[in-house]
């Protein structure tokens, strides 16, 4: 009896600086916030904040002037651009690299470059080879023979080209983290497994389809979810880039938040839209393993 | 010895504006302490904010304010910091939020300050004005007073001025400003002709549209009926403001707007006007510093009043502007009142060396030797001369929310994704 | 990942697969080169401009080397920028929340992993919920808790959310690594009469080397970059991280781009130098969190 309560006293001793950082850091202020987004909160002061109900909610959802939805789309759409445009480029340039090519290293090490650097950095330089009258990208299509390829109001002031052009740092950011992770699902498929293939007539592309991507389904899984839910947070680069204008073409529901509570003093507001970005991730979190379960199952069963 | 003249009319005339009332109902405040703080004697630490960052047009007038009173008063140690304008606004909101604000802070005058004197953030400058009453007119603290009491140090006061690259103007055929508006849209239409783009603007932060917008909108309106809007004694359901709005939109669909400014700061469109980009570029009268300090550019450019747009409802001399530019002390300063004190003195010099440079008109009585005043800040105070009515800028005048509603709708309208009706409609149903 | 692969899974080491077409080599190799330039490009340009006037960026010479190298943007981005002490910021914050999160992980993972009771797998997926909510969800509470407490403006701000934030990947990444130290040590300490604390701090900690590489590398990817926080937690300059610090010097000269190419590249560099001597470290230490998670 004595032992089973020194066990679990150890077992509490043990978990206590874990519990406390993520209780009180994370799990209770997500759930201060779901109060707050109740009250119409303008100020620090929570003493006297006058009870909203939903009405967050539904002038965050019907406002002309905060466009929540545009928001809303706007990071699904950069979801969606990262699974089926960074995520193939990262795959094409693992599986390229797994071929043992020459100079294998210093490819690997230089398409890891950029994953090190600071995202305020790749923002305030992408500003730089963005900008209209100076910037390299412009010299760049002018060197090689195209004009005038700039949209109107410039790569991130034009309403259709700012939200791809918040997405090209991303992707150049990101394409050597995925990378790297699919790299060494590439390697750990056994050479011989590999060899077998080649030996039975496959073609390299057939290798790798066939042989090789069902092997790092694994590491495409969690490629997908840190995709998704990082396209869901995303905020750094799109606050440097451009603070999600021009006319909300790039904003998403954190760059609202941030606007919402430090230039209009709406915390409670804040506090909805920081719900509801939850909500989202959590949402695709499981929408995600559920459509990898899905295949795992219905793979098996055609093997067997 | 002009100069002087036009400033003291200028004072005269800022009097019968009765500025703006700014003060709706307040119903907190900080007492203010004992007067009797000799600043001289006083061995303390100070920090101060500000947005005197060094492509600021104000940040030698702060330099040269700060090394003087180090001077005097040697024992006062003043830490400053200065932030870029846009993220200044996040900034300081969050300070008084979280009760960090430094003992002095820039803020912009009416509701910005409002919104801080409201949550009880802003020490009280009654006591420490009285001493400096016959410097600093009362009227020129009107926007920073709520509730009848004073809470903010005025520095310049600035109004709204259409600059001029008059070398461009002279490629199109003009040698002056067009006085009228139809000249000033056939003027447009020649500059567009030659290639030369009239306008330019920074998208990007949405209170330079403004300066174009609410421009319009007073010439077509009328002072008095913009004035009651901001301040809440009006609806935006203005169908006339929707008219206005309409032809501001007009101007861009016509292509007088760079368009490439829509992802540009202001700094860079400013630099751009001083390449020679622009013809018009409409901002702050702070700006003739900048002007003047560029001897290849400062011969060609001229500042006017924007033309009447309609002639009905408005006339010239009525103005975008006011004494916006103001220091205060915070609530939470351990040494509030010799901060008051070291603020009036600050703001003073600021005030002095500011109007010298050219960054605006001065709140202050002006003292000492001002001619060496640049001639584009003359032609501004001439224009202030003739002026009989002023409407503070409307991200100024509003609180934070509603302003950040306004400049949405603002740059919905420069983006030709709603029309004047639009405009006045998302506002109306927004807004209260 | 196949069980039988862990050991070379995260080795680097060279080994070649079958012959490949000289064609689609040469078009690999293409490939390759294309992505490679793209990646340093940029970060060339930087450089390049970091050393420029506005002359230069503004005239002809947009692409080339300086032609006069203005080593003064350096001078200024140094004195007036305050990049020095920025760096040294983000260090401190950086180092502190990897040692907090690896100590608090470390301790969890090993009463999950370790011990036998009867909510541990409970626990863990507690813990999991973190990878995927958004730190910036709980960012109005902890505002409010700190503003009232008076605790902005301080390094412990930005540690304890940044700690709390890299503990869930840590969790994920050292149960990995737990996972593989077996079980009979745990029982062989037991029989020489070690508690639960001794195994802990005596046999498994020491085994965990391996790990803490791997979970720094993950920890410092998430908190050197931080910029809400960052941005909205600390207000004086003398705390401010590199983040914030960049953000403020580029607001202050937006036109002046040789100052910022300078800031850009002081911030960048140390990082990117450190790695470059230790690139096969980080990566393998990088890909050991995937495979092991």
């Amino acid at each position: 009896m004595r032992d089973k309560i020194y066990k679990n006293v150890t077992i509490f001793f043990f978990l206590l600086p874990a519990l406390l950082l993520f209780v009180g850091v994370l799990i209770y202020p997500i759930f201060m916030s779901a109060y707050y987004s109740f009250f119409d909160l303008r100020s620090v002061s929570t003493t006297n904040m006058p009870f909203y109900g939903i009405k967050n909610y539904i002038e965050l959802f019907t406002s002309g002037s905060i466009s929540f939805w545009k928001a809303l789309g706007n990071s699904l759409l950069l979801a969606i651009l990262s699974v089926f445009l960074q995520l193939p480029l990262s795959l094409g340039l693992a599986l390229m690299l797994g071929k043992g090519i020459k100079g294998e290293r210093a490819f690997l090490s230089i398409y890891f470059m950029p994953v090190l650097i600071s995202t305020v950095v790749i923002g305030q330089l992408w500003r730089k080879i963005y900008n209209p009258d100076y910037g390299i990208l412009n010299a760049v299509l002018s060197l090689m023979g195209i004009e005038g390829a700039m949209p109107l109001g410039g790569w991130l002031g034009n309403v259709k080209s700012a939200l791809w052009c918040v997405f090209i740092p991303t992707l150049w950011q990101y394409v050597g983290y995925h990378m790297l992770l699919m790299y060494a699902g590439v390697r750990s498929v056994s050479p011989e497994l590999r060899e077998a293939a080649k030996l039975d007539g496959a073609t390299d592309a057939q290798v790798d389809w066939y042989v090789v991507i069902p092997c790092i389904k694994n590491i495409l899984r969690v490629s997908v979810i840190f995709a998704v839910t990082g396209s869901l947070k995303s905020f750094d680069l799109i606050y440097v880039l451009t603070e999600g204008g021009p006319l909300h073409a790039t904003e998403v529901p954190s760059t609202l938040m941030i606007n919402m509570l430090f230039l209009r003093n709406r915390y409670g507001m804040g506090s909805t839209i920081a719900v509801l970005m939850i909500l989202l991730c959590f949402a695709f979190a499981l929408l995600i393993s559920a459509a990898f379960k899905e295949r795992e199952y219905y793979g098996r069963k055609k093997h067997t | 010895m002009k100069l002087k003249k036009v400033a003291a009319t200028l004072l005269a005339s800022a009097m019968i504006l009765s500025l703006a009332a700014c003060g709706k109902d307040t119903n907190s405040g900080s007492g203010s302490g004992s007067n009797n703080t000799d600043l001289k004697s006083e061995k303390i630490t100070l920090n101060m904010w500000c947005i005197a960052t060094e492509s600021d047009s104000n940040r030698h007038s702060y330099e040269e304010a700060i090394k003087e009173m180090k001077a005097e008063y040697p024992d006062i140690t003043l830490n400053w910091e200065a932030f870029e304008n846009q993220s200044y606004k996040t900034k300081i909101k969050a300070a008084v939020a979280a009760d960090e604000l430094p003992d002095i802070f820039f803020t912009w005058s009416c509701a910005f300050l409002g919104d801080f004197v409201n949550a009880g953030k802003v020490y009280c400058l009654d006591d420490t004005y009285q001493a400096y009453k016959s410097e600093l007119p009362e009227v020129m603290m009107g926007n920073s007073t709520y509730n009848g009491k004073h809470y903010g140090v005025p520095l310049t006061m600035n109004i709204v001025g259409l600059f001029a690259n008059m070398d461009l103007l002279k490629e199109a055929g003009y040698t002056e400003i067009p006085g009228t508006y139809d000249e000033f849209i056939a003027c447009c239409d020649a500059l567009k002709a030659k290639g030369i783009i009239p306008f330019g603007c920074a998208g990007s932060e949405t209170w330079c549209v403004t300066e174009y917008l609410e421009s319009v909108i007073e010439k077509s309106v009328g002072a008095d009926a913009l004035n009651d809007i901001f301040l809440g004694r009006a609806t935006w359901n203005n169908a006339e403001v929707g008219k206005a709005v309409d032809t501001f939109q007009k101007m861009v669909n016509d292509g007088y707007f760079d368009p490439n400014g829509i992802s540009l700061k202001n700094d860079e469109v400013k630099n751009n006007f001083m390449a020679g980009k622009y013809a018009f570029y409409m901002n702050g009268t702070w700006n003739c510093a900048d002007f003047a300090n560029d001897p290849n550019f400062f011969p060609k450019v001229k500042v006017a009043e924007f033309p009447v747009i309609n002639s009905g409802a408005a006339k010239l001399g009525q103005l975008i502007g006011g004494p916006s530019d103001t220091l205060a002390v915070a609530a939470s300063s351990k040494n509030a009142a010799a901060a008051a004190k070291y603020t009036f003195e600050l703001g003073k010099k600021i005030c002095h060396y500011g109007y010298l440079d050219g960054c605006g008109l001065p709140a202050w009585t002006p003292y000492g030797d001002t001619s060496s005043v640049n001639g584009l800040t003359q032609a501004v105070s001439e224009i202030c001369a003739k002026a009989d009515s002023y409407v503070l800028f409307g991200d100024t005048a509003m609180n934070a929310d509603e302003a950040n509603t306004y400049l949405d709708y603002v740059a919905q309208v420069y983006g030709c994704q709603i029309d004047g009706a639009g405009f006045i409609k998302g506002l109306s149903k927004d807004i209260r | 990942m196949a069980e039988k692969n862990t050991l070379n899974a995260y080795s680097l080491d060279q080994y070649q697969v079958g012959k490949t077409n000289k064609v689609v080599k040469t078009l690999i190799y293409i490939g390759l080169v294309i992505w490679a330039m793209i990646d340093l490009f940029p970060i060339y340009w930087m450089f390049t401009f970091s050393l420029k006037s506005n002359e230069e960026v503004y005239g002809m010479n947009v692409m080339g080397l300086p032609r006069d190298w203005l080593w003064s943007n350096y001078q200024r981005a140094m004195t007036t920028g305050n990049m020095p002490r920025y760096f040294l910021n983000s260090i401190i914050v950086t180092v502190a929340a990897i040692l907090i999160s690896l100590i608090a992980a470390l301790m969890a993972t090993y009463a999950i992993t370790r011990i036998i009771w009867k909510g541990s797998q409970l626990t863990y997926s507690f813990f999991m919920l973190g990878i995927t909510i958004p730190i910036h969800a709980s960012i109005v509470p902890i505002f409010i808790t700190l503003s009232k407490a008076h605790m902005l403006n301080s390094y412990w701000s930005l540690i304890v959310p940044y700690s709390a934030f890299s503990l869930s990947m840590a969790i994920l990444i050292c149960t990995g690594f737990m996972n593989d130290i077996p079980k009979d040590l745990d029982e062989a300490a037991k029989i020489d009469g070690c508690g639960l604390w001794q195994t802990f701090g005596m046999i498994i900690v020491p085994l965990m080397k391996p790990a803490l590489a791997t979970i720094s590398i993950y920890t410092f990817l998430q908190c050197w970059n931080e910029l809400m926080f960052a941005n909205v937690f600390i207000s004086k300059n003398a705390l401010k991280t590199l983040p914030v610090g960049i953000q403020a010097l580029s607001g202050q000269h937006t036109t002046d781009w040789g100052p910022i190419g300078a800031a850009l590249v002081i911030a960048t560099f140390p990082t990117l130098l450190t790695y470059i001597f230790m690139s096969k470290n980080i990566q393998e230490s990088f890909i050991a969190g995937a495979v092991k998670g």
